[in-house]
């Protein structure tokens, strides 16, 4: 396994003329958990999209799980799991079968345990078979959980995981983030929720405009001193 | 910690993709009916347009299947992304470690499979509607090349309708460039549908046309093969 999970080299990306990350570094050590912060618009989530491989860096080099993207991002794919804001669930399927064809997609081997497995873990094994079009947007961000987790992956990248979980879902995925770092895992985490990132994260990053003005760890700091570090970072 | 999976077999994402389609389709059955409804629809007003009971029609059997079934093509792949798009999946597909063109198969198995299903309903209305003449005898000939040109609309559609998926303007842009493309497919079916019908029996012409359609799904194959990664890729 590569020492670093991410290595960002002053990458850009611009939607048409605009700018929308501007020259970012970024490095995720294994076991590491980096929350990414900052104003709306300030390239948080277009950073973790050329991360999760779904968007070229224009420029600057990327390299995930030890694979140059996007050259090598089949490869890194495989160890990536990905929470966006939509469940990326098909709503006209049941949550095992949403399951099913990315277990197919992933080749995860004894997909049926894990499936139950997992479903069980995010308290959906009862509404298994029902449409995901009729749950709940909280048990659909549970099914998206589960989703993520499905092919054990060594790399999370999380857009606002908390934002529409239930209290069951959030407890689940900030024990997940917990076994993340004791396993050697890592997780990059966009967030707005500055508060929460002394418990989810190791280190913070802070975004404005395009750019990383704030790249520092966390332990040991309090909620309300992380705050008054990024209302400093981006004024 | 490493991840449970190790290059996933292409045939099982393939599998996973096609069942997944076929699972919507059975659940909603939003495509399939709309397609067939069309082809009868379409069918019937040119039973109406083009003459009465007592005309002739068995030379224009040809033409007026495949330009049926070329407009009822342009419905189905243009609802190819539908779910992808509308229920926002598009990206977890992408994410995953899927080779771009077995993203492609899936939907063009699926085309294949729902234009079949309409051409059940379609080639022997056609006898019906317009043949005078042997009609019945020819019918495997017209399936075979039926299922040959699925291959090519499925082929050419699919890609169409990846290059659409990313413009504004989709629903304008995928006829737009997908029935020109279809415009071979429509001479070749029509030219082998006509070299069989009413006991013209002319195989020659028959093997001509089917060649043609073998060429066109293998070119379009190729240039799938290599432009589909980028289509996808950002």
């Amino acid at each position: 396994m590569p020492d670093l999970l991410v290595s960002a080299r002053g990458v850009v990306h611009a939607y048409g003329d605009r700018r929308a990350v501007s020259h970012v570094d970024l490095d995720v050590a294994v076991g590491e958990r980096v929350a990414i912060a900052g104003p709306n618009g300030a390239g948080k989530s277009t950073l973790l999209r050329m991360v999760a491989t779904l968007l070229r860096p224009r420029a600057g080099s990327l390299t995930v799980l030890g694979e140059e993207v996007p050259k090598g991002a089949r490869r890194a794919r495989m160890g990536i799991g990905y929470l966006a804001h939509d469940p990326l669930a098909y709503l006209d399927l049941t949550p095992r079968q949403n399951l099913q064809l990315y277990a197919d997609l992933y080749g995860v081997p004894d997909a049926a345990a894990r499936i139950d497995d997992l479903l069980d873990r995010v308290d959906l094994i009862a509404r298994a078979e029902d449409p995901v079009r009729v749950l709940s947007r909280g048990m659909s961000q549970r099914l998206a959980l589960a989703r993520m987790l499905l092919h054990r992956p060594q790399l999370l990248l999380l857009d606002e995981p908390h934002a529409s979980l239930d209290a069951s879902g959030t407890a689940l995925l900030d024990a997940e983030l917990g076994a993340a770092r004791a396993d050697g895992r890592g997780a990059v985490i966009v967030t707005h929720e500055v508060e929460r990132i002394a418990q989810v994260a190791d280190r913070l990053v802070v975004m404005r405009a395009g750019r990383v003005v704030a790249d520092e760890p966390v332990a040991g700091r309090g909620p309300a001193e992380i705050r008054a570090r990024y209302e400093q970072a981006i004024a | 910690m490493s991840t449970a999976t190790n290059n996933p077999r292409w045939t099982r994402q393939l599998g996973g993709l096609v069942r997944k389609d076929l699972r919507l389709e059975l659940r909603t059955k939003e495509t399939v009916v709309a397609m067939v409804l069309f082809a009868v629809i379409t069918l019937t007003i040119m039973q109406f347009g083009f003459g009465t009971r007592d005309d002739d029609l068995t030379r224009f059997t040809g033409g007026l299947m495949w330009v049926t079934l070329a407009f009822t093509a342009v419905l189905g792949v243009g609802r190819s992304y539908v779910a992808e798009r509308e229920q926002r999946v598009l990206d977890g597909l992408l994410v995953s470690p899927i080779p771009r063109v077995v993203l492609l198969a899936a939907k063009a198995i699926a085309i294949v499979i729902y234009m079949a299903i309409v051409e059940v309903v379609v080639i022997p209305l056609v006898g019906i509607f317009f043949v005078k003449g042997a009609y019945w005898d020819s019918i495997g000939w017209i399936a075979l090349v039926a299922l040959l040109a699925n291959v090519c609309i499925a082929l050419s559609g699919t890609l169409f309708s990846g290059l659409a998926l990313f413009t504004r303007a989709r629903d304008l842009i995928l006829p737009v460039l997908f029935l020109p493309a279809l415009v071979p497919v429509v001479i070749a079916g029509a030219g082998a549908t006509h070299a069989v019908v009413a006991g013209a029996n002319d195989m020659a012409d028959y093997r001509g046309y089917c060649l043609f359609l073998v060429g066109y799904a293998i070119l379009f194959f190729l240039v799938c093969v290599a432009t589909y990664d980028a289509v996808f890729d950002d």
